[in-house]
């Protein structure tokens, strides 16, 4: 039968060959591209050890990643997570899909942006900043606190991205960690009266200030940063800095993953992204805050030492997350 | 030797729930003209798909020259192995091959040799040697006609199935073609099986009429005994 | 080599292999997530009921709208002398070559262009009318191919008793009627199965809910079993084609290769290519003016650097999706093959449709998850850590639009010509490859380059199970674009797009030469 024949080709075009590297360590990443492969290729060229990154993008709430992860839990592929916030290397290890490591690069790093039993060490960090169209408020309209947005003056003029999902989703658990459960419902509800504006994510928050379409919103340093080189129509701030309730800080976070096949890879890819070499990358390429000492930053680029932080448990505001997530998805739906 | 060309034996034909052939016994002989006669949904089409193979009876035998070609539930010899020619009610004119190659087309199929000679002797026979290189769409309907039954004259078969084929022509043509048909049976030896739900049609061409009703042989015989019948519904098949 | 007499074994070994690699994997995952099902509630639960409602209804007026302008413009351009038909026919297919997602974001700020800050449009309309934009095109192309292939005859013999108006709605539609519910049912399905414009637009459907459980709730095995409504809902819509079609044979009406009738409606032509010129200047001219003004804002750097950022993606994925679309357009033409000629065999005939109905209404998340959790073993590690595990993606997901748009064209095929060669010798390869294959061959090419196409922008699957360290177009451009400004997310965009559009011109001519040399009756003056 010609088909059969036709058939026997086209099934061998599937197992295509694919040559393997030993010498190489597989990292999943929902750090975007831009700003992660540099590292990666650096990474690369210092060790000789080949990357194979899978990426993802806080776009599509890194759902590709971390669901592969569980899903190749049974075999597992990767061997190092390298998350853009702390919630998603706690949710792998609640499942106990990571394991502990210390590494020596993670000695300088603040205590509370690491996992006390080593299962996830924190680096790099955004912070959760308000957005706003210059356009649209200057002076005195411009809200310095999360707290503002409940205001009679801003309905229907703040953007935040979906609290599903992404940094969004904690920032909101933080808030019921620091808060308690009541005061943050209150305060959900309170934006909700205040017709608050929900989008698919923090870098839709930022077109949507940046169009005029929302006057402020919620979003990531990293978008904030973006949307400022974009244009001259958008600032940022720190929100709540005079009130001493503080500003969100995110690190970055990276894990090793249980089982993972290039283990010893896996650890010196940890160390290199611990290291102050990519702190310093990191601030450079999109704005991130160094949490060791002493890393020189570019101008403009803001410090940890400035900022004041809202004071959370991230392990704690992760668990918190877990329980308010079903809250969460029916006031989303209520909206 | 043989005198009949096609044996049925108690034939039963259906899909699904449906029967469309009942319990049909019927010879058909050598050299003659067979018409099968009967209203839509008689199952005379199915009969000749029977007889060539396109269909697979459920029950019953079916024999060309003597020889076993379906048997209960199974073709035992293969539609192009069964020297018949077909000629369906809407021609079946491949539209993207011209005249030339719809008739040359089962003869290089067949590897046969002398494809070019045998494709215009049978054009000439035909009056198509003009038409040769037109596609069917640019014949007119005599033609096309004409070029249905050259491509399977051209084959050499002995038998030639006829699914009204005349439907959709003008009087004076069909009765062209129908000469024409009358004679080819005579030149090449043929054994015709020409379905038709038009008596007049049937009867100035056929040896033997059969005509069918519901699956079933109603009557059978010449064309006179067939004018003469006492059958009900012949007779109220042939008052229309 | 095979006697006249089709087997079908060759067609159902394809089918076989088909089932094995594409459906196995999704039904060993449903098994598995049973056992894991936590809340059995969240299937029959108000909300999920509601939600599953929200979608069928939108799925359905983009379907409907979509099939109706279909019929609107594809009688216009394939059955009447309209200027410029040529042009249209393939200006419309343009917006199936870039991603929904981009025209959501497209039409969004196009939308907000036109009425500023507003009274906002209800997202549920922009998502229905965006839907509608991307799907038109393909309805038009399935419809339009069926009304080239209808019998002259037919027509003429109604254009003696009675006006070209009633002639079409009383004859030529009805013949259609295939064409018209295959184009219903695919957009029907690929609107069910869409999430990235509902979500973008902030719509709650059931592939948003799906997603959610996924990545909010990192909960599998709800997400997978939610996600069994949409077998439960193709399964309907194939009970309620049958009923309408109950396989009724006389849809083998087309004597193809008849010079095709076209009809002068005078009066309305002017309205219909203003209508025409309005549709295109609508969906595709304006989207692609908003693309191609974002992406030069910043001059030209932003370009070459979508090219440098691109370069070595697109190689692999043309590859990928070739592999993807051979594959496809294979397996959609053995089962509508069978489909069409076996004879009996109707639970065979079913189970194809379902089958590849079922993988097509699957969101991507669960498809892609689903081979994960089955082809993430050591038995499979050459299809998993390579791209085999995506070109099956795409061969699970799109077989059924390739399936769909042959089966529609064969069943316009009388089947007599198959028979003619049958009594004649003829084998059976020689029937496809000589008889058949020339008579579909604007199906053949349809399904081929649907399948390439769709292939080539698959994002949904791709991202979830292609391989670490390799990368793919659909899935660099979107992973690059989220932090990307605005303007070199348009200049990928649309590379993306010439690189699509180029394949289809290549194909294109590639057809114009195939035809050519079968020497197809209708490209002959």
């Amino acid at each position: 039968m010609k088909y059969f024949y036709l058939f026997v080709v086209l099934v061998s075009v599937l197992f295509v060959s694919c040559k393997r590297d030993n010498n190489r360590v597989v990292v999943y990443t929902s750090v975007d591209q831009v700003f992660s492969e540099p590292v990666l290729k650096e990474f690369e060229k210092e060790t000789g050890i080949k990357v194979e990154a899978l990426y993802d993008t806080e776009e599509a709430k890194s759902t590709g990643v971390l669901n592969r992860i569980i899903a190749e839990k049974d075999n597992p592929r990767c061997d190092v997570f390298w998350s853009g916030d702390p919630v998603r290397v706690i949710v792998l290890k609640n499942r106990g899909l990571t394991q502990p490591y210390l590494s020596p690069e993670a000695k300088d790093i603040p205590e509370v942006f690491k996992d006390s039993s080593h299962y996830w060490t924190g680096f790099s960090a955004r912070a959760r900043v308000i957005i706003y169209n210059k356009k649209l408020l200057n002076g005195s309209d411009v809200p310095t606190s999360v707290f503002d947005f409940t205001k009679e003056k801003y309905k229907g003029k703040v953007a935040i991205a979906n609290p599903l999902f992404g940094t969004t989703t904690f920032h909101i658990a933080a808030l019921f960690t620091v808060l308690g459960n009541e005061k943050a419902m209150q305060y959900l509800n309170d934006l909700k009266r205040n017709d608050v504006i929900i989008t698919t994510s923090n870098g839709d928050v930022k077109n949507k200030v940046l169009k005029g379409e929302a006057a402020c919103g919620l979003t990531d340093t990293d978008d904030a940063f973006e949307a400022v080189k974009e244009s001259n129509d958008v600032a940022y701030l720190f929100p709540d800095q005079y009130n001493g309730f503080g500003c969100l800080i995110m690190p970055n976070a990276v894990c090793l993953i249980n089982g993972s096949p290039n283990t010893v890879n896996g650890k010196k890819l940890i160390d290199f992204l611990l290291s102050r070499k990519v702190e310093k990358m990191l601030a450079k390429s999109c704005a991130q805050m160094p949490l060791h000492k002493g890393v020189q930053v570019p101008k403009g680029i803001p410090q940890l030492d400035n900022i004041i932080p809202m004071k959370v448990d991230y392990n704690k505001a992760a668990g918190k997350l877990e329980k308010i997530q079903k809250t969460l998805k029916k006031w989303v739906e209520q909206l | 030797m043989e005198t009949s060309a096609i044996n049925l034996e108690n034939i039963f034909y259906g899909y699904g729930k449906t029967e469309v052939i009942k319990d049909l016994t019927l010879t058909i002989n050598k050299n003659e003209t067979t018409c099968i006669l009967g209203s839509s949904g008689s199952g005379k089409t199915t009969l000749l798909r029977i007889i060539s193979g396109l269909e697979i009876i459920r029950k019953g035998t079916v024999m060309i020259n003597g020889k076993k070609v379906a048997e209960n539930g199974k073709n035992l010899v293969s539609p192009d192995k069964r020297g018949l020619g077909f000629i369906f009610q809407d021609l079946a004119l491949w539209p993207h091959f011209t005249v030339y190659k719809n008739i040359a087309f089962g003869l290089k199929v067949r590897k046969e040799k002398d494809v070019e000679e045998k494709v215009n002797g049978i054009a000439e026979v035909f009056g198509l040697t003009a038409q040769l290189k037109k596609y069917p769409s640019q014949l007119s309907g005599g033609q096309k006609q004409l070029v249905a039954i050259a491509r399977s004259l051209v084959l050499q078969p002995e038998i030639l199935l006829m699914d009204e084929p005349l439907a959709n022509l003008d009087v004076k043509i069909k009765h062209g073609i129908l000469e024409h048909i009358v004679r080819l049976k005579s030149d090449f030896n043929l054994t015709v099986v020409y379905v038709t739900h038009d008596h007049r049609e049937a009867f100035s061409i056929a040896d033997q009429v059969v005509v069918i009703n519901n699956g079933r042989v109603e009557e059978s015989g010449t064309v006179e005994q067939i004018k003469n019948s006492n059958n009900d519904y012949v007779k109220f098949f042939l008052e229309y | 080599m095979g006697g006249t007499t089709l087997k079908y074994g060759g067609l159902k070994l394809i089918f076989l292999l088909f089932a094995v690699f594409a459906l196995l994997p999704v039904l060993y995952t449903y098994l598995t997530a049973l056992n894991g099902f936590e809340s059995p509630g969240v299937l029959f639960s108000y909300q999920s009921f509601v939600l599953l409602f929200k979608s069928l209804i939108i799925s359905f007026f983009v379907a409907s709208l979509s099939t109706f302008f279909g019929i609107i413009f594809g009688f216009f351009l394939y059955k009447t002398q309209i200027k410029y038909a040529l042009f249209f026919k393939v200006g419309f297919l343009l917006p199936l070559l870039i991603s929904p997602y981009i025209l959501a974001v497209s039409w969004s700020d196009t939308v907000f262009l036109l009425r500023g800050t507003g009274e906002p449009v209800s997202p549920v309309v922009l998502t229905v009318l965006v839907l509608t934009f991307i799907y038109t095109p393909l309805s038009v192309l399935i419809v339009g191919n069926a009304f080239s292939n209808i019998d002259t005859s037919l027509e003429e013999s109604g254009l003696l008793m009675t006006s070209p108006y009633k002639v079409v709605f009383k004859i030529v539609l009805p013949l259609v009627k295939p064409a018209i519910l295959a184009s219903f049912i695919l957009v029907f399905i690929f609107s069910v199965s869409e999430y990235s414009v509902p979500s973008y637009y902030g719509v709650k459907v059931i592939t948003t809910e799906i997603f959610t459980r996924f990545s909010a709730f990192y909960n599998h095995s709800d997400a997978i079993m939610q996600s069994s409504v949409l077998l439960v809902v193709s399964v309907l819509l194939l009970v309620a084609e049958g009923k309408y079609l109950s396989d009724a044979p006389f849809l083998s009406v087309g004597s193809k290769g008849d010079v095709r009738k076209r009809y002068y409606f005078d009066k309305i032509k002017r309205v219909a290519l203003t209508f025409i010129t309005f549709w295109f200047l609508l969906t595709v001219v304006i989207p692609l003016i908003i693309l191609i003004f974002q992406s030069l804002k910043n001059g030209m750097p932003d370009l070459w650097k979508a090219v440098e950022l691109l370069r070595n993606t697109v190689i692999t994925s043309l590859e990928v999706s070739f592999a993807g679309a051979l594959l496809i357009f294979v397996t959609g033409f053995a089962a509508a093959y069978y489909v069409v000629y076996a004879k009996g065999g109707k639970r065979i005939k079913k189970l194809f449709n379902v089958t590849m109905l079922f993988l097509f209404a699957l969101p991507s998340t669960v498809l892609g998850i689903s081979f994960i959790v089955f082809y993430n073993r050591p038995v499979f590690d050459l299809i998993y850590s390579g791209m085999a595990i995506v070109v099956i993606g795409y061969w699970a997901k799109f077989s059924f639009i390739s399936f769909k748009i042959l089966e529609n064209s064969m069943k316009q095929i009388p089947v007599s010509f198959d028979e003619a060669a049958i009594i004649e010798g003829v084998p059976a390869y020689k029937r496809i490859f000589n008889i058949l294959t020339p008579l579909i061959l604007p199906a053949v090419f349809a399904a081929f380059i649907f399948a390439f196409i769709f292939s080539f922008g698959e994002l949904g699957t791709t991202i979830t199970v292609h391989p670490p360290g390799t990368g793919l177009l659909p899935v660099k451009v979107f992973t690059v674009m989220a932090n990307a400004s605005q303007s070199l997310t348009s200049s990928m965009v649309l590379l993306e797009f010439s690189v699509s559009l180029i394949l289809v011109v290549v194909l294109y001519l590639f057809y114009v030469i195939l035809s050519e040399k079968y020497g197809n009756i209708r490209n002959k003056p």
